[in-house]
Order: structure tokens, then sequence, then C-alpha cells
């Protein structure tokens, strides 16, 4: 499926112009992009794998336990009574990884959405699609803050 | 480019359908990595959900434990739990191709790296269920 004419070759001329551009010579070192714009990008990519990882190694396990080996009746009868959940979740470690396990995905979404709605539906509006996905994960992390600041 | 900054001939902007991701097997499978980042997000909204009610006093408490009960909730953490070991065989898939660990001469191979994700994932989730269940 083709739209559109083919594409002419570039000339020789824009080929050198190029090569030129991207030239790193002995010695120099490729330039870094800088400023605010690249450190947020950077953090994006380095949420998102933390939230990745997150993801991969720790929900699968709360998802069995909470949603299906509780349903199904397998936990002994006193492992999610009120006064043992509470006792647990009033610990301030399990609060700060509470806090990890539930913010860090928020953000592997984020940044896979965002892209996804730009490759996948097809809408380009880039700027308002990352500011309401990363926006979504920071009121996230926001609440829960909020709620494990409430127990 | 010309002197002046134009280019000399038209770019060429591909415009694929809106359905590509649908179109071969490849596709398909990126496009379901993708999206079991949705679910993550939903697990994360549950959790939140659960320590809100926590929060809220053992009423609540126990009405989200009867929500959890119900069947239609038992099948739908059943999806989740399904997308979020694609998601964790994905994950560890590609950790193998990215990390590379040097032991002397050599890189360790990625079965191995594979292996010790594996080892470490089970561990972790051991640790997890018996702080959640019997600690």
């Amino acid at each position: 499926m083709r739209r559109g004419n083919p594409p002419d070759p570039p000339s020789l001329g824009d080929v050198l112009d190029w090569s030129e551009a991207s030239e790193v010579r002995p010695g120099q070192r490729r330039p870094r992009p800088r400023g605010p714009q690249a450190r947020l990008e950077a953090m994006a990519w380095g949420l998102f794998s933390a939230g990745g990882f997150v993801a991969a190694v720790l929900l699968p396990i709360h998802v069995a336990i909470l949603g299906i080996a509780f349903a199904a009746g397998w936990l002994p009868d006193k492992a999610l009574s009120y006064s043992r959940i509470l006792h647990l979740a009033r610990n301030p470690l399990t609060k700060v990884y509470l806090l990890a396990v539930i913010s860090l995905p928020l953000y592997h979404w984020a940044h896979r959405f965002r892209f996804a709605i730009h490759h996948q539906f097809g809408i380009h509006l880039r700027r308002l699609v990352a500011v309401a996905c990363y926006g979504a994960a920071v009121a996230g992390t926001g609440l829960a803050v909020w709620v494990l600041l409430r127990i | 480019m010309t002197p002046d900054g134009r280019r000399r001939y038209p770019v060429y902007v591909p415009q694929p359908s809106r359905t590509w991701w649908l179109k071969s097997g490849p596709y398909r499978r990126f496009a379901a990595r993708e999206i079991t980042s949705m679910f993550a997000a939903i697990v994360s909204g549950l959790l939140l959900a659960f320590l809100f009610a926590l929060s809220s006093g053992p009423g609540s408490y126990q009405d989200f434990l009867r929500l959890l009960e119900t069947p239609g909730m038992a099948a739908f953490s059943a999806v989740i739990l399904a997308a979020l070991l694609y998601h964790t065989a994905t994950w560890f898939r590609l950790t193998t191709h990215i990390v590379v660990i040097r032991l002397g001469q050599r890189a360790v191979p990625r079965s191995a790296l594979l292996a010790a994700l594996l080892g470490a994932w089970i561990a972790v989730s051991a640790a997890v269920a018996y702080f959640h269940i019997w600690f």
C-alpha cells in the first residue's frame, strides 16, 4: 500500500552534507543532549524501567494473593484480617515498599501509553499526551502518599 | 539541503494505517506487550483502593474483601495475572539482551542470566507472600 510518490533518492551532495554534520572526529565526544527537556526525558526513561522492573518482579505475586488465592479460599483464615493487615501496613518500611509498588508501575504505564497513543492510535498531539500521561502518574503518586499517610 | 535551508527533494512521510499493529504476529506481540502496561497501572489502582479501604476502617475493608471474592473480580484478576506474567516474560527476555555481565574474558551466557532473574523473581515473590500471608 503506497500513498504519494516514492521519494527521490538524495543527491550525492546531500549525503556528503549529512555525513559531515554527524561526523565525530577522534578525541571529540558526540554532543549529548542537554537542558531541561533532555533531563526530563532521561528521568522518564529511568522511571519507566524502574516501573517495568517492579511490575515484572513484584506485581504478579500481589495479584495472585489478593485477586486469586483469596477468592479461591487458599489463604489461611486470618491472613487478610483487618487488624493483621493494618498492623503490617502501619510499618514505615511497608509504606515505603507500597509507595514504590504503587507509583513506579504508573510511570511505566505513562511512558508506554504515551507512545502507544502515538504509534497505535495515530494521535500526534505529543506534548498534550505526554503531559496527560505523566500527569496521571504524578497524581497517582500523590494519591498513594495521601492514602499511606492516612493509614 | 540547499544553502537557503530548503530541501532539494520532497520528503517521504509514510502513512501507516491505524491498524498496522494488528497485521502480523510480531506486530501483535509488540502491541500486546505495550498493552500489559495498562494492566500494571490497573493493579496500582487496585492496590490504592485496597489501602484506601483499609484506611477507612474495618467496615469498608470488609466490603472491599467481599468485592475481591466475587467471581467477576476473580476472573478479572486472572486476566490481569496473565498480562503481568507476559510482561514479566518479555521484560526478563529483553533484560538478557541489554545487560551484559563480564566474567574475566567472557560474557555470562544469556541463559544463565535468565535463570538468575527467574530465581530472583521466585525468591522475591516468596518473601512477599511470606510477609503478606504469614508474618
